[in-house]
């Protein structure tokens, strides 16, 4: 709340990226966004915008409305006041198949996947870059055959990209939790998504593949140059490689900026480890450490990662600034 | 690398799909540095059983094509209704296997197929209160136009059809049926009523699919009469409508239908579009029940209202859940079983203990209901020994040491261990 970057960025969302091409990325704005459930207000006049080519991390508490934010944001939820403004068009105005038309593609906290082999799952990926309909496809036009293979040639090298080749042909029901968590990972980008949207990606794997995700998805940023909205319980992860940062608590913003701010926010530290009975003091400095410290395998790297991340983040603060 | 992948990717898509091939790259993974050799292995590996199959499919299409000149026409007929029951069965199987949409109006869009072939290309006739109404058309035009018929009354279902999922549809499709006997009854001079309308014969370029006209047709010595000519026209139906479902499914939309089936969230922000594709599955499969009616009609050579009953749309339920939902081969199975069964009994009914033939007084169960008794326990049976029906059992693999990948089975209609869906 207190550093509620609720004003866009004009210079952000407006100046095309030097390297995006003639399709720039279009920031995502979330305006004064509201959603109840009858009695129970999930998200409450929640705003906050995601830079084009960012890696931007909702965290927060469970509960605090992260994956409803998300199912908003994807067209699943509908919003009950409010906006989410993203490519000239309203978000919470269309059907998710036309958000996703806009290139937004997310995964889901609990994988989702369909039958079949990791070749169809991710194929399915393609589907809003693919034309071929009931007819074209009964008839195997010669057309729909040469997409189908385009097509499949560059899920296979998306599936490379993760770490899935070998599994491309497999049926998914085979595969472990990690692949798994890969391949609907990988399927969102066979979308070849603007936006991304990432449900809790490494939940629940284990250090190494946390790591090789992490490492992942921000080749993803710079080498696609989307932006990526990521829900993490993860602090060490969001610490490297987020590079902006909105927390969540009980469906309200309480703070909203670059990782490291973040982390030394009495608001955020209090919402996550409570508010000191008495002495409200010393308590702040003297928290981060326990959070910090369940993620030991990862506190090495967060050191040195982070600095590398502070120096573009400085630049976007004093744009915010000005 | 990329070359390994390649030659699978396009075996699979040609093969057995994914039994074959998992064993293979289970019990021996190939070394990713031992590129060529490993490919060769593979084919020499892939090809024999894949020949195999296709020296198997050559046999059966030899077989089926060489029938008429060795069985009597009481087989010939049994086989026209079971192809029939394929072509249906593989539409009802598009919409309830792989979309998961149930449907109990099946009978309803054989119905129009049926009907609509007999109003298309019947001669108007009669005078009155007996007169018939008929378009006249050539008979090809109007098995065509009666499978668009079918199509069309899909279509105009779908705003309902593209909303509802599971049991809802299941309900409102159950009103169709009784709808659509009503209408058969009471408009008499499109239906006939309650008796029916005799079937204007197929006619393709004025050769007729009767036992006239060549008249005392015969082909290497078999005289050739209408069934005989009627199992090729079958034959080729089932061949378009099997490949063409097969294409279907393993094309964009049957991966957008089993989206819809697995999770209707995951799908939609996937870019498909839910409403579209559930209503588009429901158009194509009331084609094919269009087409199975229209070719019903033709074998039967007589329409009546009450074999257009629920009845035999819960005949058609049955056919895809013995076959394996989901699956173009396994309906196909099914459907044959459930359409020869009845027939069979009927014909055998003097030889077996129980049965009464019709006509006759005995204390024995008819033929009719001794048929649904009995696939009412291969049902009950396949639900439980063999959740993926008989395409499950044929894509069965031998469970060995080391592998401890789960089957993959195909749920009916989504049930317990199909991926859940979102719970956000």
């Amino acid at each position: 709340m207190s550093i509620g970057t609720t004003a866009t960025p004009p210079e952000a969302a407006t100046t095309p990226r030097p390297d995006s091409g003639p399709d720039p990325v279009p920031a995502l704005t979330v305006e004064s966004l509201t959603v109840r459930f009858a009695g129970l207000v999930a998200l409450d006049d929640l705003s906050f915008t995601v830079a084009p080519g960012t890696i931007h991390a909702l965290i927060g508490p469970n509960g605090a409305g992260k994956s409803t934010c998300f199912n908003v944001i994807s067209g699943v939820y509908r919003a009950t006041a409010g906006a989410v403004r993203y490519a000239d068009k309203d978000l919470t105005r269309l059907a998710p198949h036309r958000i996703a038309q806009l290139g937004v593609a997310r995964t889901f906290q609990n994988i989702v996947l369909t039958h079949g082999t990791v070749a169809d799952n991710l194929m399915l990926g393609r589907h809003r870059l693919t034309r071929a309909g009931f007819t074209a496809s009964a008839l195997r036009l010669p057309r729909t055959v040469r997409e189908q293979r385009r097509h499949r040639e560059r899920a296979a090298e998306i599936a490379d990209f993760l770490g899935l080749g070998p599994a491309f042909d497999k049926p998914v029901g085979g595969l472990s939790y990690g692949d798994r968590k890969r391949v609907e990972m990988a399927r969102a980008l066979c979308m070849e998504p603007r936006l991304l949207l990432l449900d809790e990606p490494v939940a629940g794997m284990h250090p190494t593949e946390r790591s090789a995700m992490a490492e992942t998805i921000a080749r993803v940023r710079d080498a696609l140059n989307i932006s990526i909205l990521i829900v993490e319980h993860d602090m060490g992860l969001i610490m490297r490689i987020a590079d902006s940062v909105t927390v969540l608590d009980f469906g309200r913003l309480i703070a909203d900026g670059p990782p490291e701010r973040i982390q030394n926010d009495p608001a955020v530290i209090s919402a996550y480890l409570g508010t000191p009975v008495q002495d409200t003091e010393p308590e702040p400095e003297a928290e981060p450490e326990p959070e910090s410290a369940t993620d030991t395998d990862t506190d090495p790297d967060t050191g040195t990662d982070t600095a590398e991340a502070t120096a573009p983040d400085t630049e976007r603060d004093s744009e915010e600034a000005s | 690398m990329s070359d390994t992948r390649d030659t699978t990717g396009s075996l699979d898509a040609t093969g057995s799909s994914d039994t074959t091939g998992t064993v293979d790259t289970l019990a021996a993974p190939a070394p990713a540095t031992a590129d060529s050799p490993s490919a060769q292995a593979r084919w020499s590996g892939r090809l024999s059983p894949r020949g195999r199959r296709a020296a198997t499919v050559a046999a059966g299409v030899l077989v089926l094509l060489a029938l008429p000149f060795y069985v009597t026409s009481f087989w010939l007929q049994t086989g026209l209704f079971a192809m029939a029951a394929v072509i249906g069965a593989i539409g009802l199987n598009l919409l309830s296997g792989t979309t998961g949409q149930l449907s109990l109006g099946h009978a309803f869009f054989l119905a129009v197929g049926a009907y609509g072939y007999v109003w298309l290309a019947a001669e108007p006739s009669g005078t009155g209160a007996g007169s018939l109404y008929g378009l006249g058309l050539p008979p090809v035009l109007a098995f065509v136009l009666a499978i668009v018929l079918a199509g069309a009354a899909g279509g105009l279902f779908s705003p309902i059809s593209g909303r509802l999922r599971g049991m809802y549809l299941g309900i409102a499709t159950l009103a169709l049926v009784f709808l659509g006997h009503h209408m058969m009854l009471n408009a008499p001079q499109v239906t006939g009523g309650f008796n029916g309308r005799s079937v204007p014969p197929l006619d393709i370029l004025g050769f007729s699919f009767t036992d006239t006209s060549p008249d005392g047709l015969a082909v290497l010595g078999v005289p050739f009469g209408g069934l005989e000519r009627l199992w090729y026209v079958g034959l080729a139906l089932v061949t378009v409508a099997w490949l063409a479902a097969r294409n279907i499914l393993r094309g964009r939309p049957g991966r957008a239908l089993g989206a819809v089936r697995d999770s209707e969230v995951a799908a939609a922000v996937m870019g498909v579009h839910l409403t579209r594709y559930r209503a588009c599955a429901f158009i194509v499969s009331s084609m094919y029940a269009g087409a199975a009616g229209a070719l019903l009609a033709l074998v039967f050579k007589r329409v009546v209202p009450d074999h257009f009953g629920l009845l035999l749309s819960i005949d058609y339920l049955a056919m895809i859940v013995i076959g394996g939902l989901g699956s173009v081969g396994g309906a196909a199975c099914g459907a044959v079983f459930v359409a020869l069964i009845p027939h069979l009994l009927t014909k055998y009914a003097d030889d077996l203990p129980l049965l009464t033939a019709p006509g006759t007084t005995g204390s024995g169960v008819s033929p009719g209901d001794a048929a649904r008794y009995l696939y009412g326990t291969a049902i009950v049976l396949v639900l439980i020994f063999a959740p993926g029906g008989l395409a499950g059992l044929a894509h069965r693999r031998p469970r060995r040491k080391g592998d401890d990948s789960p089957r993959t089975r195909r749920f009916p209609l989504r049930t317990r261990t199909a991926p859940k869906e979102h719970t956000p």
